[in-house]
């Protein structure tokens, strides 16, 4: 049972941490009530995917992706098709934060406020003032 | 020994998003993400990428600085 | 409702576990397939030991240029956002609370003005051109330069008081500064079409120089369209957040 257990946590023990961590991060927007803060919880989404594309491509024993002339076989690199991939992905998610955040100022101009209730009771007031 | 190191790393970002959420002002939540994106850079290393961990420590600066020009003309206070 | 989304949220990730492969698998199949010619003609097809550099410059060229216009996307996105006149909005009581002085000191007063304009600018920005061109050799590439690059101008607007500043563009002209790096990129794969070979062929480049100096002549230009484009957009994001909001003045 131990034995088991032991296998099995040191096999794909970190795929368990990285779920707790992406599921925290979108219970973290569904619950948040500020704006500013739901925009947090997407970038500690985004680093809980980046980090678990880049457990694919471990070997164990491995050295970094930069060519060295005493290392020929290529089980030693670390496998760089992966680093690649989540390097565009970083760069993205910068732009993504900067159009999110030019729209949380063009909310607080006409609203007021950024917390969540008080603006759907501000929508839901006007609408009823306007229906009578 | 890697996984080790890898598993004490997680954890700590999972108390730091804990942290963010349960914040009362937002200059906190601001000023914790910034530990955020400096305790993944060391992550990124462990894991034998340092590409990643170059642009990442780049990039989690100016973001930051987004962050703190947006929250001069927010209200800092939640509830 | 709330309770019925974050259990669905929370329990599903944890559904499919069999399926992943287990870590430090050398023969898992994100590792067999493609992967090991990448590593194995890294040096004899594109001239460059860094491997990471020669699959997203060389090998995947297609996608860093679309990743570039995406860059400039979102910077034209911000500059299209903020475009409006400021409407006079009626102000609430909470906003005569909080613009009171509070005895804090304006950024331009704590930052030393000379020390960071002639000794840690050019620093920086000498290690951004050192990176950009050691890109191929070791660590770095055309995005790290380009961030580099958009944290100096970060620097030299925060130091200086805000009528008076050393580096003054506008939004829109560095937005069309931000627009030349998906040019010069996809120019680069258009020059390929001179030498007879397909788009982003860098093999096929017109110029009279052995094989193997021709990709890194095609890896550099590359580099340094992606390096304009981020930074481009670095600087036209912060521009355009600037000019509503100022950081500058003593209330805090």
């Amino acid at each position: 049972m131990m034995t088991t257990i032991n296998a099995f946590l040191a096999a794909k023990g970190i795929y368990l941490l990285t779920l707790i961590l992406l599921s925290l991060g979108a219970a973290g927007i569904i619950v948040c009530n500020n704006y500013m803060k739901k925009l947090i919880c997407m970038n500690v989404m985004q680093v809980a995917v980046i980090f678990f594309f880049l457990c694919f491509g471990q070997k164990t024993g491995g050295t970094i992706p930069v060519a060295l002339s005493e290392v020929v076989k290529a089980s030693e690199y670390i496998n760089p098709l992966p680093h690649g991939l989540m390097l565009t992905a970083i760069v993205v998610s910068l732009g993504t934060t900067g159009v999110g955040l030019s729209l949380l100022f063009r909310i607080t101009e006409k609203y007021g406020t950024i917390e969540e209730d008080d603006l759907i009771r501000r929508e839901n007031k006007t609408k009823t003032g306007e229906k009578e | 020994m890697t996984l080790i190191l890898e598993a004490i790393l997680l954890l700590g970002l999972i108390g730091i998003t804990v942290a963010i959420i349960f914040g009362k002002d937002l200059m906190t939540s601001v000023v914790i993400y910034c530990a955020f994106s400096f305790i993944t850079m060391f992550l990124y290393i462990v894991m034998g990428a340092p590409d990643v961990a170059f642009t990442e420590a780049v990039i989690g600066v100016i973001s930051t600085v987004f962050f703190i020009i947006i929250l001069r003309s927010v209200n800092r206070k939640t509830k | 409702m709330t309770i019925i989304m974050l259990i669905v949220v929370i329990t599903v990730p944890f559904i499919a576990f069999d399926v992943l492969p287990a870590i430090g698998d050398p023969e898992s199949p994100p590792n067999s397939h493609v992967s090991d010619y990448y590593i194995e003609h890294a040096i004899d097809e594109c001239n460059s030991p860094n491997m990471v550099t020669a699959v997203i410059v060389d090998y995947r060229a297609f996608d860093t240029m679309f990743e570039t216009t995406v860059m400039f996307l979102a910077g034209i996105s911000v500059v299209l956002i903020m475009a409006n006149k400021p409407r006079r909005r009626i102000p609430s009581p909470g906003d005569f609370k909080r613009t009171r002085n509070t005895g804090g000191t304006p950024i331009y007063q704590t930052i030393n003005k000379d020390v960071m304009i002639s000794t840690i600018e050019p620093l920086i920005l000498i290690y951004a051109m050192y990176v950009l061109f050691h890109g191929e050799v070791s660590l770095g590439g055309g995005f790290q330069a380009g961030a580099l690059i958009g944290m100096t101008y970060l620097l030299d607007v925060m130091a200086v008081k805000r009528d008076k500043p050393i580096m003054n563009l506008t939004k829109f002209m560095s937005a069309a500064i931000a627009g030349l790096g998906p040019f010069i990129y996809a120019l680069t794969g258009i020059i390929c079409f001179i030498g007879g070979g397909l788009y982003l062929q860098y093999n096929k480049l017109p110029f009279n120089i052995h094989e193997a100096e021709l990709h890194s002549i095609g890896i550099t230009a590359v580099e340094i369209g992606v390096t304009i484009g981020v930074a481009g957009t670095i600087i036209t994001i912060l521009n355009a957040l600037r000019e509503r909001i100022s950081f500058d003045d003593d209330n805090d």
